[in-house]
């Protein structure tokens, strides 16, 4: 609907000027006007009839007051409605499906890492350990009496009391009444007063009130003798244990990496057989992996070449059969207590936290390890908080592999502990420019890192916040199962054919608490993959947007953009429009009283005409409203807004209702 | 209209039919009676959805914007349409998982001893083979040539050897291994050599599969060279070979990667192979070599044994293998005592006589409504160590296994052990999928639709994947072998394999085995199923008896198996079994349709809600408009034909007065112009009747008043 074009138009158009021809035309065909009701109740008249969507409508069409008081309410509790779910629908957008796959397939076999419990050959560590292992056997027998037999005479006890123990001057093994803070020292007897902070390792499980003689050390602080810890536990083997390990990591740290591989076991050593997928393996199939606290390691199919091997039939027979030597008798007897191998089944690219998740195996059994493979995926922001590749974790990977939080967690404390203590602890992989702690160097550092490891363990280094876990994750579920192996009647050939296997070498007998045997192998070739999937996209938001609007008030984006248009510019346009009528009528009124004339009455009359204030009610005529000369010469100069299809509609409705009266009259 | 009607000649009333269709006609021929302007004008401002009503109702501006809008909408619709159908035709699915106690079928167990056959049933059968290992053994691990005269008092039955010999590989030079025949007595002569030129044609063939034997990783020409050579050549020609085959899965050209073998002097001497031949004395053979001769004997033995026992009858085995009431000594479930009589016994190829309790094949499953070891089943079991078959299983205990009702127990796949002395806890969680078939996900529900015949229904039990594999491979090994495998079931008129018969199968059965190429056609036909089952198992063990409980455990079951004071028992014999459902039993993942019709409809409908408030009727109004205009079209052309034609007759008669109806036509609206001019002379008088438009549009209503104001504008001007 056209409205009349407006006089500026027409004015435009008469100028002749040949250039602004086209710009004049353009002006006409496309004339620049304000909203065309007059005043906002008629806007919102207007809107109401001629809007799309119903509930408007009826306001203003109904009659009676409390009728267009309650679908005013009803319009209002819908637009209420529209506005709670839709916001319900947009806070619920980055919501996750989960979908579980099932898929029968070729498998790619993980990889296998497999140690033995204890790290390296005792007789070849000798050299490096007769010192510590003395003191040992001191503290020992000062403590419990205990010597060693002759029936387990593991080497000859020499010189005995010859001193040089470096070990008890730094970390003194102490044994301390309850309550009275005294403590009697291992080496020289003596009581002496206990200060500092006393930390019970074992405090929450033991009372500590129970046995009246406890074993523990006592580490301080180097550069200030006063600030001590003392660590207790409430029974000497952990005591012990603990103690010496602290003492071996001392010594570990400052031997070269290629040393320590040799003093460990060699594939040829730790693997008798080995079977895969029916076919014989070797140890070129074999990765050596040096791990600080097992040793030497060995991962079956690291795909270090290239190449992952993979099963295409599940069950025991085609799994990774392998025959392991546990050399028992050549075991460190304080460092490690039991006897076996460890292994884990990871993903190839992920390190293998042996001595956090490892599977411990048994000597003279065999262990039949099945699979079930399952991967999992989350989605990463911003439906969960889960890192892709861990590029966007603030801590440097220290292992070289693929990011998990286990490596986050370690490198997170390593970290932490060369920045506190200016040395790295042995069990982690070193950072750039750093190197493991030993108290030669670093007197300080146990002291350091038990603080720091109490404050880890308590989450104060903030490394559990920063760390986040990965979205992505391969997990080999395992059952299992042991049987005896040998078994009685097959034991004594199987150990002869092993001891061939090995002997030419080794010219002894095996015995079967040296062997153990492992079987890992799939249970069945189903992948199970579980993976979240956006539960919601655009579209579907989108078509769940249109159904709330139709729903209650049957609009859609074009009803949006209607109000918008409505509400805002044209109201806006209709309030400025106001205002600068009044402020127009102020200057003029004032420019009249400056002038002091009194006002004509003609004046007056025509001033209604031209200029009517919006709140007069029943002016609202659109050339008037539009402040438009009114041409002289017109003989109607009051037609109401022709185009209008609202007034077309109002005229049809009010001449409806006098008939529609009438006929109730009837 | 109603004029036009009245135009018609009229028949009587009795030919309302005949006048219902010449109306219908007419109308047809009127068309809608609009031109596409009025049509398009009627349309948008009448239609539901709600662009087009502001194009017609805006000022000239905002017509256009609102046009570009309009379309912008439209085409977002459909684009959005277009998705929304893709995800649905995408068959996507979401799980859902709950977890809980309820009252659940307890599991078939199958208990089966490790050990296939008593050791003193099946001696007499496998006293030759044992004999031969032994003499075997005796020589392999006493390297001393020559005076190795045992003097077995028998002479050892080297048929039986020939047909699948073990030999010794002798690595001291690591270029020219020797291989050794056990039980020739000399070693180095050549009698065996004459094979030596075969092998090498062997190692070309056989270099196909992942076998590491006789693969060849020098160049071809040491072969060709050792096929021209005499006697004594080959036997380096040989050597090569086998050293290739040590290196795994070399092929025949790629150069395997570089051995550390001759880097260290403390290399194994001398390994064991099974020499395989497609059949006895022929030239096509493998050797199949092992890093431990422990495996390689295993191995040899297996074989070996499989090709005896096959030829022995199913229940001549059954009778061999363990009997329920001297395997199962005690059983107890939740608080019924129960026997070996309720065990179902299934004859399986690798275990012997396996015993199924609750397999519900005759009887209804057993529930069990509680959870917690006390209402579980509990097993004591005897496995006689003493009598395993020495060579044949190494492991010693009972291997055991929780299945569906009515399924096939595969326990090389899914079994566990048990050890002997001790007691085996085993907390089970069900953990169940179930998934929706086709077009879901790719599985099948009970089997019938996998191409592969399914050997295990003569069991009567159901379909499962690892049926389907074994069946495929046992159906590959018929194809291909000409027998069936020992350890799988046979379709009917098949035997098993054994030397006799089929002298090459090992030969046979070995490179099927290791062929890559098979398995994959068999893990590609065959699915798995919708409902998959998986019995989640926390295995804990304790020792058993303990030593003070000892002597009258033991004294008793003796007293109660073979009435005898004596204890017949020993801990290495005797096995505990509790199997119960832990706290909470099951967890159950089920699939449902994340995208479904209904889904689908309300998803469009927002859509289009959402941009342009339509809706269905909105599209058939839309429709109705499309019709109305090809019909204005046709009329269109029609009309346009007709005038051709008659510019045609005017022109051949070009002072022909034209009618009073042509006139009139000529200045009302073209939509009339086919109208039967032969209907109108006689009333050629009518007034204004044409020339009026169809009064009750609404469109042409409004249209005046559009046309008004640009051409007030024009008067202005």
């Amino acid at each position: 609907m056209a409205p009349p074009g407006p006089e500026g138009g027409r004015a435009a158009a008469g100028a002749v000027a040949p250039g602004k021809k086209i710009t004049a035309r353009i002006k006409r065909t496309l004339p620049v006007k304000g909203p065309q009701a007059p005043t906002l109740s008629e806007l919102m008249r207007w809107y109401c009839l001629n809007t799309n969507t119903h509930g408007c409508r009826r306001i203003v069409v109904s009659r009676g007051r409390l009728r267009r008081f309650l679908w005013i309410l009803l319009t209002l509790s819908a637009v209420g409605l529209i506005l709670w779910q839709c916001a319900e629908l947009l806070l619920n957008y980055y919501s996750a499906s989960v979908s579980v796959t099932v898929q029968f397939q070729k498998l790619p076999f993980p990889a296998v890492t497999i140690c033995n419990i204890n790290p390296y050959k005792y007789s070849s560590m000798k050299d490096y350990l007769s010192e510590l292992d003395k003191e040992t056997k001191k503290a020992l027998e000062t403590f419990y009496g205990f010597s060693e037999g002759k029936s387990k005479v593991r080497r000859s006890v020499d010189e005995w009391n010859s001193t040089g123990s470096d070990f008890f001057k730094q970390i003194p093994l102490l044994k301390f009444e309850d309550f009275s803070k005294t403590a009697t020292d291992l080496r020289s007897g003596q009581k002496r007063k206990i200060e500092g902070s006393v930390f019970h390792k074992d405090s929450s499980i033991v009372n500590s009130g129970d046995s009246n003689d406890i074993i523990g050390f006592q580490l301080c602080d180097a550069n200030n003798s006063s600030e001590c810890a003392l660590y207790t536990f409430s029974s000497g083997v952990n005591a012990i244990q603990e103690w010496y390990k602290l003492h071996y990591m001392n010594i570990m740290a400052q031997i070269p990496l290629e040393t320590k591989e040799k003093l460990s076991y060699s594939a040829d050593d730790l693997l008798l057989t080995c079977f895969f997928d029916g076919l014989s393996c070797d140890k070129r199939h074999f990765t050596r992996f040096h791990h600080p606290l097992h040793g030497n390691c060995y991962t079956f199919n690291s795909g270090e070449n290239g190449t992952i091997l993979s099963t295409s039939t599940g069950g025991s027979e085609y799994g990774l059969q392998v025959v392991l030597y546990i050399d028992e008798a050549d075991y460190n007897p304080f460092l490690v207590t039991s006897t076996g191998a460890k292994i884990i089944v990871h993903d190839q690219n992920e390190y293998p936290f042996i001595e956090d998740i490892g599977t411990e195996i048994e000597t003279a059994a065999a262990t039949s390890i099945g699979m079930h493979f399952t991967r999992s995926r989350k989605l990463s922001k911003p439906y969960s908080d889960c890192t892709e590749t861990g590029a966007d974790i603030p801590v440097e990977n220290l292992y070289n592999k693929s990011y998990s939080l286990q490596i986050c967690l370690h490198s997170c404390f390593q970290k932490a502990m060369v920045d506190s203590c200016g040395c790295a602890q042995y069990a982690q992989p070193l950072p750039a420019g750093a190197e493991y702690c030993n108290y030669k160097k670093n007197p300080n550092w146990m002291y350091c890192y038990y603080r720091l490891h109490e404050k880890f363990v308590k989450e104060q280094l903030g490394c559990q916040q920063i760390c986040k876990d990965a979205c992505s994750f391969k997990e080999w579920a395992l059952t299992t199962s042991i049987a005896q192996w040998p078994s009685a009647v097959s034991e004594d050939w199987m150990l002869r054919v092993l001891s061939w296997d090995k002997g030419q070498k080794i010219n002894k007998k095996l015995n079967k608490t040296d062997l153990a045997n492992l079987m890992v192998f799939y249970k069945d070739l189903n992948e199970r993959f579980i993976s979240e999937n956006p539960a919601n996209t655009l579209v579907i938001l989108l078509s769940n947007f249109g159904g709330q609007l139709g729903l209650w008030m049957s609009c859609s984006v074009v009803c949006v953009i209607e109000i918008v248009e409505v509400f805002f510019i044209d109201s806006l346009s209709i309030v400025m429009r106001c205002q600068w009528q009044k402020a127009k009528k102020w200057w003029n009124d004032r420019k009249r009283d400056r002038l002091g004339k009194p006002p004509q009455a003609g004046d007056l009359e025509r001033q209604g005409h031209d200029n009517p204030v919006c709140i007069d009610e029943d002016l609202p005529t659109f050339n008037t409203a539009l402040r438009l000369p009114l041409p002289q010469d017109s003989p109607l100069p009051r037609t109401p807004p022709p185009n209008y299809s609202t007034l077309r509609l109002e005229t049809a409705f009010t001449e409806q209702l006098p008939d529609t009266l009438e006929v109730g009259q009837h | 209209m109603a004029g036009l009607m009245s135009c018609l000649p009229l028949a009587d009333g009795s030919m309302n039919l005949k006048k219902y269709f010449v109306r219908a006609l007419h109308r047809l021929q009127k068309g809608p009676g609009y031109t596409y302007k009025e049509l398009l004008v009627w349309y948008c401002d009448n239609t539901n959805t709600h662009g087009p009503k502001r194009i017609i109702k805006e000022g000239p501006k905002k017509k256009l914007i609102w046009f570009f809008l309009t379309l912008l909408f439209a085409s977002l619709v459909f684009w959005q349409w277009g998705i929304l159908i893709n995800t649905y035709l995408s068959y996507n699915v979401t799980s859902s998982l709950s977890i809980g106690f309820k009252t659940m079928k307890f599991p078939a167990v199958t208990v089966c001893n490790a050990n296939p056959f008593k050791y003193s049933e099946v001696k007499h059968l496998l006293r030759e083979l044992d004999r031969l290992i032994e003499a075997a053994l005796e020589r392999i691990l006493q390297p001393a040539p020559g005076n190795s005269s045992e003097n077995t008092s028998p002479p050892l039955d080297l048929g039986l050897w020939h047909q699948i010999p073990l030999v010794l590989i002798d690595e001291h030079d690591k270029d020219n291994p020797v291989i050794l025949d056990i039980f020739e007595s000399n070693q180095t002569a050549l009698g065996n050599q004459t094979a030596g030129g075969n092998q090498t044609a062997a190692g070309n063939q056989t270099a196909a599969g992942n076998q590491t034997a006789a693969g060849n990783q020098t160049a071809g020409d040491n072969q060709t060279a050792a096929g021209n050579q005499t006697a004594a050549g080959n036997q380096t020609a040989g050597g090569n070979q086998t050293a290739a085959g040590n290196q795994t899965a070399a092929g025949n050209q790629t150069a395997a990667p570089p051995a550390p073998a001759n880097a260290t002097s403390e290399e194994k001497k001398y390994k064991l192979a099974v020499k395989l031949c497609s059949h006895q004395g022929s030239n096509n053979c493998t050797y199949r070599n092992f890093t431990s001769a422990a495996q390689a004997v295993t191995e040899w033995y297996i074989l070996q044994s499989t090709s005896i026992l096959s030829k022995v009858p199913l229940h001549e085995r059954i009778r061999m293998g363990y009997q329920a009431e001297d395997m199962i000594l005690a059983c107890l479930y939740g608080a019924e005592p129960c026997n070996y009589k309720n065990f179902t016994q299934i004859y399986h190829p690798d275990h012997g006589n396996c015993y199924i309790f609750n397999w519900g094949m005759d009887e209804e499953a057993l529930n069990s409504s509680n959870p917690g070891a006390e209402f579980g089943l509990k097993l004591i079991l005897d496995i006689s160590q003493q009598d395993y078959i020495p060579y044949l299983s190494s492991a010693a205990g009972a291997r055991l296994m929780l299945h569906q009702q009515k399924s096939f127990p595969f326990l090389k796949d899914q079994g566990i052990y048990a050890m002997a002395g001790t007691e085996t806890s085993i907390g089970v969680l069900v953990d169940e999928l179930e998934r929706m078939g086709y077009p879901y996900s790719d599985c099948t529900m009970n089997g019938s639709d996998v191409p592969v015949k399914n050997l295990y229904s003569q069991y009567n039990t159901s379909y499962s994947i690892q049926a389907c594999l074994r069946s495929c491979f046992q159906n590959h090994m018929i194809e291909i072998c000409g027998c069936g495998h020992y350890m799988f079931p046979l379709p009917e008129g098949v035997n098993y394999c054994n030397n006799e018969d089929n002298p090459g199968w090992a030969y046979c059965y070995s490179s099927l085995r290791s062929s890559i190429r098979h398995r994959q056609i068999c893990i590609d036909s065959c699915k798995e199923t919708c409902n998959d089952t998986q019995y989640k198992m926390t295995i804990s063990m304790a020792d058993w008896p303990s030593e003070a409980s000892e002597d009258w455990i033991f004294h008793i079951l003796s007293y109660e198996r073979d009435m005898s004071t004596n204890v017949t028992l020993d801990r290495n014999g005797i096995i505990k079994l509790n199997i119960y459902f832990q706290e909470y039993n099951y967890r159950t993942i089920s699939e449902s349709a994340a995208t479904t019709i209904v889904w689908l409809l309300s998803s469009l409908g927002g859509q289009f809600g959402f941009w342009m408030g339509g809706s269905v009727l909105c599209l058939i109004e839309f429709g109705e408009i499309i019709i109305d205009s090809l019909w204005i079209t046709v009329i269109n052309v029609i009309s346009w034909c007709k005038g051709l034609k008659q510019k045609r007759v005017q022109a051949r008669y070009p002072d022909a007065p034209p009618t009073v109806s042509e006139l009139v036509e000529a200045h009302t609206n073209l939509g009339f112009q086919h109208e039967d001019t032969g209907a109108l002379p006689g009333d050629e008088a009518l007034p204004p009747e044409p020339g009026t438009p169809p009064p009750n549009y609404d469109s042409l209503r409004v249209q005046p008043l559009d046309v008004l104001g640009p051409d007030s504008d024009a008067e202005t001007e």
